[in-house]
């Protein structure tokens, strides 16, 4: 029976763990790898390739159980504590993409002084209402988002999402900002980014990680994007390298604007800097494109009057 | 108080109770079991093991009356003598009774005589049975324990089930029957209603029909064996029905009036239309109901759903520390059902790896009447209803040389597949000896099996299974004999 089965759905048993008498495989296996996709062959998922199917199909192991993992600890050393929605989420989402995405990183240097003054001239010409409060006050990764939903536009090849059959080429770039909120993460999306202006990025910002913080987001409002931005700045990190959304072909990982020593003209300066590294999906942007993508996104914030005009 | 400490107290002795405590002694666990009436409950007692013997008295009967069919002759008139035919059964239950004592001391598993109630987590008190024995009583084994408070860690909660009374028809242990008394009757009724056709109504009606009783089967569903397959329960009506055996379905008994020594039966059929039966007896089998009551499940907040305690694939219940299994813990109410789920709850317990809660989808069910009928898994019915797209085979015994030979060339055995996967999704049998033959399709199932594999086994020959392997073929075109 489960080797009927297996050859029905184009199964390979080698990558299949027996769960009856004597680890045999049994029809329970089949079903539960199905599920989760675990031991397509080779063969048949790049020549037919269902939609679930990565097309490197390297079987992925499963993790160890529940059971394992406890074995190694004492009983009382430890609280369990279920997982919530979220949690599992995101787990899903994640191990899919390290296991179906072939990743590979780029990473830049962008030195922010100009974007910082432009910044402040911004946010200091502000009008203000009868309060006194000002109509908006941009942040850096306002700025990044802007700058990168631009250089997506500028660089359409690389707005982009994997499917086995076509590639999906995006007319806009819908970002996707991860917000850090109690108990995991969510990424509402700024649709249409590189249409509107950097007040009204702005000021969407607010509106979702508010809303994120309160676990109020409507599904429409982090479901899709074609690209992400995951900003830890804020906490000092100097780099790091995310793992890609699906859908998205790209993410962009910013670590903190700081002061460095740069060469300029051949003399050391002192400049802040902050170093992003992109992550995509090499399915569908490739080394060249990525690097593109990068400099054309330095570009806007080493010249960010640009993303005025 | 080291005596009164376990790690497993098991309530109920009956298959599924005794079987556990067996288990659960094998594997180390200090056992006891606490039992208020009989070693062996129902089962050996008072249900399947004597009905079974009770049926043989009447399938010689059946067998010497047609002696003649087989070229015998035989002086003189054949006649039943209820006294001794009772007592064949019940020293047939006496001896598996005592039978169960011998396992209980061979594995050193305590017998608490008494009736058990929980009165806290981990504690049971065992005190005098509230419930007058069915007699006659087979004696109270020796050695056993007595009134007293004991603890365990596990408790497994296995009291069984009992006959279910429709109200106003209340069975009166005189004129109207449940299995108890239609089992040890002290005259032979020259005319019975039996209510409900499941396998306990159908089987008495069988035995009493072929003690020359005129009977009458009452059964408000569709089909006589409900939960069969139809093409299998309308051959097994037919058959009854040749050997002079009344049924009316789709029908109630409305109202039952008592007579001195008679009952008269208002059945109402479908078509709104009363008609009444008047006969000497009654038998009340309409299912039965499992043993919640005076256990103190309530006190200990135990979730109860339609008569049965609450459990999980392992026979947990809510309160941890305390299981059921068996028919306290939900349909189908059979002993073969209990004892593995009494096995896989007590291997959990001790921390077995590989224990897979019991899956339903694969229990057998026999029924004992003349014709027999078996079967497991999905009816035609039942798997059009799932959506499986499906191959049915059919083979009959007029077609088996053994079945002709045998003199018993009236049955069917029909064999459902999954048209895609070859699973075998049910096996339904209708036939002399059929009980018999079902385990070869169960294990079938449950190793997995594809039509290939049926195909590719040998049979022997000539036997009735051969038929199996011929219904097999008959699904994809290839039956051999028909």
């Amino acid at each position: 029976m489960a080797r009927r089965l297996a050859k029905l759905n184009g199964l390979d048993l080698a990558q299949i763990s027996g769960t009856g008498p004597h680890g045999r495989i049994v029809k329970k296996d089949i079903e539960a790898a199905l599920e989760k996709g675990v031991g397509k062959a080779a063969t048949s998922a790049s020549a037919s390739a269902p939609a679930s199917a990565a097309p490197a199909a390297a079987a992925a192991p499963s993790g160890m159980s529940s059971d394992q993992v406890l074995k190694l600890f004492d009983d009382d050393s430890y609280e369990l504590v279920p997982h919530d929605g979220m949690r599992k989420t995101i787990a899903k989402r994640l191990t899919e993409s390290k296991q179906t995405i072939p990743h590979f990183y780029v990473s830049v240097d962008c030195e922010l002084d100009a974007l910082l003054a432009l910044r402040s001239q911004l946010n200091g010409a502000a009008p203000t209402d009868k309060d006194g409060k000002p109509a908006y006050k941009l942040s850096v990764n306002d700025m990044t988002i802007k700058a990168l939903a631009l250089a997506l536009r500028d660089v359409p090849d690389a707005n982009v999402s994997w499917t086995d059959d076509n590639m999906v080429k995006h007319k806009h770039a819908d970002v996707g900002v991860a917000v850090s909120i109690p108990g995991g993460l969510i990424t509402p999306i700024v649709r249409q980014a590189e249409m509107k202006p950097l007040s009204v990025i702005s000021n969407e910002m607010k509106d979702l990680g508010k809303r994120a913080k309160e676990r109020k987001l409507k599904p429409e409002e982090y479901q899709g994007g074609t690209t992400a931005v995951s900003n830890m700045g804020m906490m000092d990190v100097k780099d790091f390298s995310a793992v890609v959304n699906p859908p998205h072909a790209t993410i962009l990982a910013v670590g903190a604007g700081e002061q460095r020593p740069v060469v300029k003209d051949g003399a050391l300066a002192i400049a802040t800097v902050m170093t992003v590294t992109l992550s995509t999906d090499h399915r569908c942007v490739d080394g060249a494109l990525g690097a593109e993508l990068l400099a054309a996104f330095k570009g806007y914030i080493q010249n960010p009057m640009s993303m005025l005009v | 108080m080291a005596d009164t400490a376990y790690d497993v107290i098991i309530i109920g002795s009956g298959p599924g109770g005794y079987v556990t405590a067996i288990r659960s002694a094998q594997l180390g666990l200090k056992t006891a079991i606490v039992e208020r009436e009989h070693l062996g409950g129902i089962c050996l007692n008072w249900g399947c093991i004597p009905t079974k013997a009770l049926l043989r008295s009447a399938e010689m009967m059946d067998h010497a009356n047609h002696a003649k069919h087989y070229g015998l002759k035989l002086e003189g008139k054949m006649s039943a003598d209820v006294k001794d035919v009772v007592a064949r059964s019940r020293g047939v239950s006496a001896r598996l009774n005592g039978g169960v004592g011998f396992l209980m001391k061979k594995n050193k598993i305590d017998v608490i005589w008494g009736e058990a109630k929980l009165t806290k987590p981990g504690e049971v008190v065992v005190g005098k049975s509230t419930k007058p024995a069915v007699e006659p009583q087979h004696p109270v084994p020796k050695g056993v324990k007595g009134e007293g408070t004991y603890t365990a860690k596990h408790i497994i909660v296995a009291t069984g089930a009992r006959p279910r009374a429709l109200p106003g028809i209340e069975p009166d242990g005189k004129l109207i029957w449940t299995y108890f008394e239609a089992m040890k009757p002290d005259f032979m009724p020259k005319s019975l209603v039996v209510m409900g056709s499941g396998a306990i109504g159908i089987e008495f009606a069988s035995f009493y029909r072929s003690m020359g009783v005129d009977v009458t089967v009452v059964e408000v569903m569709k089909n006589v064996m409900p939960v069969e397959d139809a093409e299998i329960s309308g051959i097994a009506r037919k058959a009854l029905e040749k050997r002079g055996m009344k049924i009316l379905t789709e029908a109630k008994v409305a109202k039952v009036e008592k007579g001195a020594n008679s009952i008269t039966a208002h059945v109402e059929t479908k078509d709104g239309k009363v008609q009444t039966i008047t006969a000497d007896r009654l038998i009340s089998a309409v299912g039965v109901v499992g043993n919640i009551e005076n256990l103190g499940l309530e006190a200990l907040g135990v979730k109860t759903d339609h008569g049965c305690v609450m459990i999980d694939g392992y026979g947990k219940t809510n309160v941890p520390g305390l299981y059921a299994i068996g028919d306290v813990a939900g349909p189908p109410m059979l002993a073969h059902k209990a004892e593995h789920e009494g096995v896989v709850c007590i291997e959990k317990i001790a921390g077995l790896p590989n224990v897979h809660p019991m899956d339903k989808g694969k229990i057998p069910g026999c029924t004992y009447c003349n014709p027999q009928v078996a079967s497991v898994g999905l009816t035609e019915a039942a798997a059009k209803e799932a959506g499986r797209d499906i191959r049915v085979g059919r083979f009959s015994f007029g077609a088996n040389g053994k079945a002709i030979a045998l003199g018993e060339d009236n049955g069917l055995i029909k064999t459902i597949f999954d048209k895609k996967t070859g699973e075998l999704l049910g096996a339904h049998m209708v036939g002399t000896e059929v009980t018999e033959l079902i385990q070869g399709f169960v294990v079938a199932m449950n190793l997995e099996t594809t039509e290939e594999d049926l195909m590719h086994t040998i049979f022997p020959h000539p036997t009735l299974s051969e038929m199996m392997k011929e219904s097999v073929l008959d699904a994809y075109g290839r039956a051999l004999n028909a």
